[in-house]
């Protein structure tokens, strides 16, 4: 049971990283490019 | 404090000085695709390796595209390693029979290894079996080391190229640190290892007759001097034994000592002049290994002077060796120190003396090392890159002062940079200071678990999260963090620490590149003076004071009040 969870919450965090890495983009909107 | 011990650290910094160009020069030859002198031997393996994986090295990506494979690659490396772990009692090369690893624990140490902190909860000689060891915990030792090295590139691409999309590739900068940055080194520095008597073996631990009670004692073995040499070289710090480098199989004389310490800078100190030959400014990667150099100088002082006086408590005592407590006798305090400082400016984490023993001053060096970053020479990779977040912050603050907006190497920093830029600098804090909050708050499943009441109590806790959260993996020691709570809030604070900084970072390379080269001006701020440097370190102490200052007052800091 607590190797579910814990898989769980290693492919979850991994899985907002990788929101974050788009969001990061998404912030940067095409803006302050010189 | 002795003559003779200021004569090894200033020999120690000479030879970290000597190896910076020629390791800074190999590594930007290796990651500009320039020919080096191990491309016969090695080119046909990196071209195997990519016809087998079927990598296209000549495609480049992007920042998220960098961003991501290095998030898949490691996600699959960590469910590996916790799978591993779980199941070792079935598998070969497990000759102590051990069991399987516990769930949380195998959590733990699978995040622990693939961050590059090599946090050890847990005693490795009687938990690991030696298949876990070395196709487990030495794989990850080179692959998270060699993950950093290659962000570190990608960063200092970020900043070298003008007007383009792309960073590199991820998978190609992988397998070139692996193999011309690692590998080599690490089979002869091994040998050398095993020539001062490191033991490298698959043997069952010996049983010793003892003249005394208990009757018998089990002695470990195992393939110890393959993980040693790695376990510094990628500033990872996991020990093969709990002991870690204050063992005699791990570090058994005064030369393994200092080869242990010199691989813990050697690759750090090196990228700084990566960065230069890179950016085409060799003068700005010496500015920046001067301000690490001053950063250190003055932790190993601190930490230096506070052992060598001696315990407060002992007074009238004599302590003319200094404040011996959990020390190794064979080092005496100099190398102590020495050690303590190097492995949390760097994030290794490797120990040869027990922190939780120094002084409260003393004690509060390593603590600082990690809370400033790492950025001191630093982990291999993370060092580099943290200290070009503290660059931003630093020309951003010198554009405010003369109203003009900031530039580095001739990019612009703009408001995207800034904001990334302290993503970065407050998740870290963010993490640390909340999970030590509510251990500090919960006697059930947080202060239970101390050695020690009071302040020193509180450094406890705040040394595991800031170890965890930094990568750095050094154990203050006094606490037992192989509780459920521990083992999951370190776990996932070890990959916050690692992965969340990691993004806002690739996106300041992924905006960078794409700027084009302002010339400079009168205006511009050089970052090749000592003026820089001594901005750079003024930003990089402050930001770490004022952050944590309050915290450290309320442990080391009136813990020292208290004698």
């Amino acid at each position: 049971m607590m190797d579910v969870v814990f898989i769980a919450a290693t492919v979850g965090f991994f899985v907002i990283a990788l929101a974050y890495v788009y969001a990061c983009e998404k912030l940067r909107g095409g803006k302050d490019e010189r | 404090m002795t003559l003779n011990g200021w004569l090894q650290i200033v020999f120690f910094l000479a030879l970290i000085l000597l190896v910076t160009k020629p390791l800074g020069l190999f590594m930007a030859r290796v990651f500009n695709g320039e020919r080096t002198f191990l491309d016969p031997v090695l080119g046909p393996i990196e071209r195997l390796i990519y016809k087998l994986t079927r990598v296209d090295a000549q495609r480049e990506m992007k920042w998220t595209e960098y961003a991501v494979a290095m998030l898949l690659f490691s996600v699959v490396t960590m469910l590996v390693l916790y799978l591993l772990q779980r199941v070792q009692s079935v598998l070969p090369f497990n000759s102590q029979h051990l069991p399987g690893v516990d769930s949380g624990l195998s959590f733990n140490n699978a995040s622990s290894f693939t961050t590059n902190t090599n946090w050890q909860s847990y005693v490795p000689e009687v938990t690991m079996s030696y298949l876990t060891q070395m196709a487990g915990l030495a794989y990850h030792n080179f692959m998270s080391a060699a993950t950093g090295i290659a962000l570190a590139v990608a960063f200092i691409r970020g900043i070298a190229r003008r007007e383009m999309q792309t960073i590199g590739n991820f998978w190609v900068d992988l397998t070139r640190a692996t193999l011309w940055v690692l590998l080599p080194f690490c089979l002869i520095g091994s040998l050398v290892l095993v020539s001062q008597g490191v033991i490298q073996n698959l043997r069952p631990y010996d049983t010793a007759q003892l003249i005394d009670a208990p009757s018998t004692q089990l002695i470990a073995q195992g393939p110890v001097a393959s993980q040693e040499f790695i376990k510094q070289w990628g500033t990872n710090g996991g020990g093969f034994f709990n002991a870690n480098s204050a063992h005699p199989f791990e570090n058994p004389t005064p030369l393994t000592n200092l080869i242990s310490l010199f691989s813990i800078f050697a690759i750090s100190a090196g990228l700084t002049y990566t960065l230069g030959r890179m950016t085409g400014s060799q003068k700005h990667g010496w500015a920046v290994w001067s301000a690490m150099a001053a950063l250190f100088l003055a932790g190993v002082l601190v930490a230096y002077a506070s052992e060598a006086r001696g315990n407060p408590l002992l007074t009238g005592t004599d302590q003319t060796a200094g404040n011996m407590e959990g020390k190794e006798v064979r080092f005496g305090i100099a190398n102590s120190a020495l050690f303590a400082t190097v492995t949390t400016d760097a994030s290794c984490g490797a120990v040869n003396a027990m922190h939780d023993s120094f002084t409260p001053l003393g004690g509060m060096i390593p603590l600082a090392n990690i809370m400033l970053g790492e950025v001191v020479f630093g982990g291999v990779g993370a060092g580099l890159y943290g200290i070009l977040i503290f660059i931003v912050l630093s020309v951003f603050i010198a554009g405010l002062m003369v109203g003009r907006t900031p530039e580095y190497l001739g990019k612009k920093i703009e408001s995207y940079d800034v904001k990334m830029a302290m993503l970065v600098v407050l998740v870290f804090p963010l993490t640390i200071l909340a999970l030590t909050a509510i251990s500090a708050v919960s006697p059930s499943f947080g202060t239970s678990q101390l050695n020690n009441p009071g302040p020193h109590g509180l450094t406890e806790m705040l040394y595991a999260f800031t170890s965890g959260t930094g990568n750095n993996g050094s154990a203050f020691a006094g606490i037992s963090a192989n509780t459920l709570w521990y083992n999951t809030t370190i776990g996932i604070a070890m990959l916050v620490g690692r992965f969340m900084m990691i993004i806002p970072m690739l996106a300041i390379a992924g905006n960078l590149v794409r700027k084009k080269i302002v010339p400079p001006s009168l205006g511009t701020f050089p970052v090749t003076t000592p003026l820089f440097s001594t901005l750079l370190v003024s930003v990089i102490v402050i930001v770490g004071a004022l952050t944590f200052f309050p915290v450290l007052s309320l442990g080391p800091i009136v813990e020292e009040l208290m004698f």
